[in-house]
């Protein structure tokens, strides 16, 4: 029978915030997370800084947390997935499953909240040495070292002299499949290079790029800073792959703005990795028989207008299983789910009255 | 041949960015040049950080006629490519003509701002890219400097500056009675352009000993410091400043 209660899946920022938002607006969330605890891939993934504002993102996760972990108006399911839904809206029976039992919840509109997962840049561009050199990393571990306050080259345990970062990691890559860009490697790149020269000064900073891509405020918050106060090298021109020289990482490319080919030794290589859905995000398509992109996205139906409605009516997507997006565009884009959600399982209050 | 309009590319002959005419230089004497460059107090307000976005090559008058490149310039300072700001130091730099039409920078640089403080670097340390530049400049500069004022009609010779016609034979030859035939006074003479008043030309004199740009002028023309030497003590000391010298 029709429900009021809306299921929000995924227990990450934009999960946090949709939950948060039903709750606060008088109505039941059922949050449903797979791993044993909330905070998603920031917290998963060790961030040390969130994007742009350098603020600790795990003191600005557990906020997030605090304010659905005791809420009464959120029933939490932790290391639990959905395995099945029947129904429509406002009337959906979806099947929870932990490790111990499965469980049937009736609720009225569900949102989906299962983002994104870096891209593994041993898939296609080993020409980047991923899993040959242990001296390139990602940006995601990268973030691990810059949380630990200890930047070293894995090789030695020493802290690098020569750090240099590689755009477009699996984005815009009409080889790999990934034409998009991923949005926000931009200025994660030039965060962890700040935080990079803020922990090891005498370092030398590089970012090799295609288009720098710092909207809105990134441009003065981010990047000018980057360049101007922590002066970091911004060099226009993609590195095509990385050698093994005495000891060094020898990164070839072409300085493009200056006309001329480069062959720099560098002691760390970050490979800015872009997003991929989620396998949750592919899973929970399936289930709830939702479009997905050509990239496996979930589709979202409203263009710029609305851009958390699904193909299903009551179900809405929101952050990165939609695509990518900043931290800014999941919490926003939850808001807004949470409040279409709303008004599917209202309007069915109202037709029923 | 197709009717649609063709850009034109100008320069296509890009610039020397190559390191290799200066490998004998030591790099701790480049770094050392560098940071002089970077410790002059305008630094900061001339240079922030470089988009490479070339809008001072598109405003740049002199880009059109040389293989100058002022986003080469700010580029190369910006990223601290101490080999590079070298290279430019020893070329590049005085292609420049100080018209400041690269000011229009969208971050707030002035590319011939941060040309003004290499080329005094440049000038400081004897390069010889500043003794080249400035030897064509001899005769104005002590022109200048010993009358405090530019170009003066006297130095209408043929062969000094050829470039500025077959006629300039005929005119030098009778320069006085030209001059007497313009009506205003004060350019009845040959030797100077127009008066300067003495209190004013021992003001320029002090001025230029207390700023160093004798030193300047010292390290990249001995000569020509020699003769400005002799002209401003004697005429310094007539004026009462008998203690200032320029050793």
């Amino acid at each position: 029978m029709p429900s009021q209660d809306i299921l929000v899946i995924g227990g990450g920022p934009a999960g946090l915030e949709a939950a948060r938002s039903i709750a606060d607006l008088g109505y039941r969330a059922i949050l449903v997370e797979k791993r044993d605890r909330l905070g998603g891939t920031p917290d998963e993934a060790g961030y040390a800084a969130l994007t742009p504002d350098l603020r600790n993102a795990e003191e600005a996760m557990n906020e997030m947390i605090a304010r659905v972990q005791n809420n009464p108006n959120v029933e939490l399911h932790l290391g639990a997935t959905v395995v099945d839904a029947k129904g429509q809206a406002p009337d959906f029976t979806v099947t929870i499953k932990n490790a111990k039992e499965s469980k049937q919840v009736n609720v009225g509109a569900v949102i989906i909240c299962t983002g994104f997962q870096h891209f593994d840049p041993g898939r296609e561009t080993q020409k980047y040495g991923y899993y040959e050199f242990p001296d390139v990393i990602t940006l995601v571990d990268c973030e691990k070292m810059l949380k630990a306050h200890r930047v070293v080259r894995p090789s030695t345990g020493e802290p690098p002299e020569r750090v240099c970062f590689i755009q477009c990691v699996g984005s815009r890559d009409r080889r790999i499949g990934n034409e998009y860009c991923s949005k926000v490697c931009c200025g994660i790149a030039s965060k962890e290079a700040i935080e990079i020269k803020q922990q090891l000064p005498n370092a030398k900073v590089f970012i090799f790029y295609i288009d720098m891509r710092m909207y809105g405020y990134w441009e003065n918050e981010i990047y000018w800073p980057a360049q101007e106060k922590y002066k970091v090298n911004y060099v226009k021109g993609i590195a095509t792959e990385i050698l093994q020289r005495d000891g060094k990482l020898l990164v070839r490319g072409e300085d493009t703005t200056m006309r001329r080919p480069f062959e720099i030794p560098m002691d760390l290589v970050v490979l800015s990795v872009g997003m991929e859905p989620s396998a949750g995000t592919r899973e929970m398509a399936k289930i709830f028989g939702l479009k997905q992109n050509k990239y496996k996205f979930i589709e979202t139906i409203g263009g710029a207008l609305d851009t958390v409605s699904t193909t299903v009516p009551g179900v809405f997507a929101a952050g990165a299983c939609t695509g990518p997006a900043d931290l800014e565009d999941s919490i926003s884009a939850a808001g807004l789910a949470a409040v279409k959600a709303i008004s599917t399982v209202r309007q069915a209050e109202t037709v029923k009255a | 041949m197709s009717s649609a309009v063709e850009s034109q590319v100008l320069n296509a002959f890009p610039l020397d960015l190559s390191q290799d005419r200066y490998a004998e230089v030591p790099y701790e004497e480049k770094a050392r040049l560098f940071e002089e460059v970077k410790t002059d107090i305008r630094y900061h307000d001339v240079l922030y950080g470089c988009y490479e976005c070339g809008i001072c090559v598109a405003a740049c008058p002199s880009a059109r006629f040389y293989d100058f490149s002022p986003r080469v310039i700010a580029q190369a300072c910006a990223r601290e490519d101490v080999e590079l700001v070298y290279t430019l130091m020893n070329d590049s730099i005085w292609d420049c003509s100080q018209c400041f039409s690269c000011d229009r920078c969208p971050r707030g640089n002035s590319p011939g701002g941060l040309i003004t403080i290499l080329r005094e670097v440049a000038v400081r340390n004897g390069l010889q890219s500043a003794r080249d530049a400035l030897e064509g400049y001899g005769r104005i500069i002590y022109k200048i400097m010993s009358t405090g004022t530019q170009v003066s009609p006297d130095m209408l010779q043929p062969d000094a500056f050829p470039d500025w016609g077959t006629h300039v034979h005929e005119i030098a030859e009778n320069l006085e009675v030209w001059r007497r035939a313009l009506p205003p006074e004060t350019l009845h003479t040959t030797d100077i352009g127009w008066d300067v008043d003495e209190k004013t030309m021992i003001e320029l004199y002090l001025i230029w000993h207390m700023t160093g740009v004798m030193d300047m002028i010292k390290e990249v023309d001995e000569g020509l410091f020699m003769i400005l030497q002799d002209v401003m003590e004697e005429r310094l000391e007539d004026a009462g400043y008998d203690d200032v010298t320029f050793d």
